[in-house]
């Protein structure tokens, strides 16, 4: 995969601000067609509207979760080769096997800052 | 506790007995005279054990005055009505001046990442009214502080009258019920959802990207089998 700044990207958290503070981030590196989503249920629905590059998801939202999101992008036929991203406070042993157990190309540790974010996204598609 | 005797039942014995041929219908008048020979049976006994039983209610009494007054020592209505109320604000406006500080940072940020540079002397005067901008708004952390300061002393206050009113009643850590996992426990524990760690808990950035390699998590999947 190569790494296309065209791609839409799809932010999926229930947290206005760091929302903000992910798609300043993303247009800081270039990226211009950047959607968002305040959680796993409203990003499904929006992923079966739209084909994104790229999800970028935080893990603790309701009523679905970024793992949730997650394992239900990984069971659908049509969206499982879409590259994701966990972006998280949720930093156990347990989070990060789980989340790379159900399929995820990286994982972030909140608070983070902008070159950890570059450096996942051209990892997952140097991949 | 007195007994019940044979003899303090007779009047029931002979009752049961002259009935004992009887056919299934039975009177008003039968259960009548049955609660009267109950009742005189039980005369005698209830007359034997009356200081014993006395005396166990008095002591009864006594350990709910007891608790009454351990628990009045609590001041539930003070926790209840003042205490975890005007913690609950405290917290309230802390999310609230941390929310506006933020917005006001992000947009002075953004309003510089947005403005041309073409005019130098222009951008610069931005550039600085921004920061300034900024650090008025960073003025949040000093009452937030002092907020967060009442609301740990609140709970410390708490905390002393719960451990006292628990020392007094001498209940050991083993006598805690069982707790029953709420809904929202079980979705905590299903779903993994453990919220932020502390420093030096949880795993860090490089630790992610080792387990995140195919080689580390070779070496995660032996240790869960």
């Amino acid at each position: 995969m190569a790494l296309d700044v065209q791609m839409p990207i799809l932010v999926v958290d229930d947290y206005k601000t760091m929302i903000r503070i992910i798609r300043n981030l993303l247009k800081q590196l270039g990226f211009e067609d950047i959607d968002d989503a305040a959680d796993g249920t409203e990003a499904l629905e929006k992923m079966k509207q739209r084909r994104y590059g790229l999800v970028i998801s935080d893990w603790n939202m309701e009523p679905m979760t970024g793992y949730e999101l997650l394992k239900q992008v990984r069971a659908d036929a049509g969206l499982c080769k879409t590259p994701f991203i966990m972006v998280t406070a949720e930093s156990k042993t347990e989070n990060v096997i789980a989340a790379k157990k159900a399929g995820v190309n990286n994982y972030i540790v909140k608070p983070f800052n902008a070159q950890t974010l570059k450096g996942k996204i051209e990892a997952v598609f140097a991949d | 506790m007195g007994a019940l005797r044979k003899e303090d039942v007779a009047g029931l014995i002979t009752f049961l007995e002259n009935n004992r041929e009887r056919d299934g219908s039975v009177t008003l008048n039968d259960v009548i005279q049955l609660a009267e020979e109950m009742t005189g049976s039980m005369r005698a006994f209830l007359t034997a054990v009356q200081p014993t039983v006395t005396k166990e209610l008095t002591a009864i009494a006594d350990e709910i005055t007891r608790l009454k007054g351990e628990i009045l020592q609590l001041r539930p209505n003070d926790m209840k009505d003042n205490q975890i109320p005007e913690a609950g604000r405290e917290l309230d406006a802390i999310v609230d001046s941390t929310e506006r500080a933020t917005e006001t940072i992000m947009e002075a940020a953004e309003t510089i990442m947005e403005t041309g540079e073409q005019d130098p002397d222009a951008y610069r005067n931005l550039v600085n009214d921004k920061m300034i901008e900024i650090f008025e708004a960073c003025a949040f952390q000093d009452i937030t502080g002092q907020r967060i300061s009442k609301v740990v002393a609140t709970l410390n206050a708490i905390d002393a009258r719960v451990s006292a009113f628990v020392e007094r009643l001498r209940i050991a850590e083993g006598d805690d019920a069982p707790a029953e996992e709420t809904d929202a426990e079980r979705r905590k524990r299903e779903l993994i959802l453990h919220g932020p760690q502390h420093t030096g808990e949880g795993v860090s950035q490089d630790d992610v990207d080792s387990m995140m390699s195919s080689g580390a998590q070779d070496e995660i999947d032996k240790l869960f089998g």
